[in-house]
């Protein structure tokens, strides 16, 4: 059990160091771990391995991923308090504005294209 | 020493959070939304700091790599709801990013952010460990990308659903695209409380926006930055 646990991380991390290291060496417009992704998504695709070697320690990351970006934004404490008193009021309108734009634009659209008549069916 | 208790201490505030989540269904008692303030707190009022809170940012911030590729296997269990949905969701998550993108740097340039601030705004539809990753390329400070992505999700999640609503959006793929594509991590867990089929479109959504975020954002904040 645990064993199992310490490889599917294993190979998380190594799909990760393997993306990074294909990224920086052929100069791919993409993060190494965007890249990791695809590459285990291609290789469950492909069935080279099986959804059942990844599942359990993919699910403790998906539902616990919070836990890994939370000290990053308690990192906000070390940027400089300027940025937030000259800006803080101009982010907080844009967030505020974006975020309405962003959830009509994508659900008004999906809507729309889901709801065309197809005419050969 | 001083970094395994802040190790430690971030652990146990995210584990006390995840209790409080499960009591609260608002978006307001997120996990991060709980524990980040929490933790600033504390290491703000101890002489931890933020300084000695360093090294233990980097170190739990390096699972965010192997977290990602994580996300393979979500996007695989129900890569049916792309697969009979490629045009929907595609077009929308495309043209939704885009707007949100464009809409932050147009509203930027009115009220007078620097480069570095729009760059960073760019990023905020994709899940975190994506967004933090793309930083360096938008050269933008993932940490402020980090805070942005959690403060933009909240007001997605708070504001979404009822807006959806209100719009008469009620497919669950509309639902779960804007949910999970706009809104990310939080998103996903709001449309999971919606029910299953909004729950499965909104996680295949915030990875399929991941990776529109990673095409799309770099090079407009390159071009906008020309103009």
């Amino acid at each position: 059990m645990i064993v199992a646990a310490v490889l599917q991380l294993a190979a998380l991390i190594s799909l990760n160091l393997l993306g990074r290291w294909l990224c920086a060496t052929l100069h791919l417009p993409l993060p190494g771990n965007v890249l990791g992704m695809l590459m285990l998504f291609a290789l469950l695709s492909l069935r080279l391995v099986r959804l059942e070697w990844f599942e359990p320690t993919a699910r403790l990351f998906n539902r616990h991923l919070a836990l890994f970006f939370i000290p990053l934004v308690v990192g906000l404490l070390a940027l400089p308090g300027s940025l937030i008193r000259s800006h803080g009021l101009a982010l907080l309108v844009i967030i505020i504005v974006t975020a309405v734009v962003g959830v009509v634009t994508t659900g008004g659209i999906a809507t729309w294209l889901e709801r065309q008549p197809r005419d050969e069916q | 020493m001083i970094t395994i208790i802040s190790i430690v201490l971030t652990v146990s505030i995210y584990a006390a959070s995840i209790r409080v989540r499960a009591r609260y269904r608002s978006p307001l008692f997120g996990p991060v939304v709980l524990s980040a303030p929490v933790i600033m707190l504390i290491i703000t009022l101890t002489p931890i700091h933020i300084t000695g809170y360093e090294h233990a940012i980097k170190i739990i911030t390096y699972f965010l790599g192997p977290a990602t590729v994580a996300l393979a296997v979500p996007f695989y269990r129900n890569r049916h709801v792309l697969f009979t949905n490629v045009v929907p969701m595609v077009v929308s998550l495309v043209a939704g990013t885009l707007a949100s993108i464009v809409g932050a740097i147009l509203l930027g340039r009115v009220l007078g952010l620097p480069a570095s601030i729009e760059a960073a705004l760019s990023l905020k539809t994709a899940t975190a460990p994506v967004a933090v990753a793309l930083a360096p390329r938008v050269g933008a400070n993932p940490t402020l990308v980090a805070g942005l992505v959690v403060l933009y999700a909240l007001i997605v999640t708070f504001i979404g659903p009822r807006l959806l609503t209100a719009l008469r959006i009620r497919g669950a793929v509309a639902r779960g695209s804007a949910l999970g594509g706009i809104g990310s991590g939080q998103g996903v867990a709001e449309a999971l409380t919606e029910g299953e089929a909004t729950g499965a479109s909104a996680v295949v959504s915030m990875v399929l926006a991941a990776l529109v975020v990673t095409v799309i954002a770099p090079p407009v904040v390159h071009l906008s930055s020309n103009l």
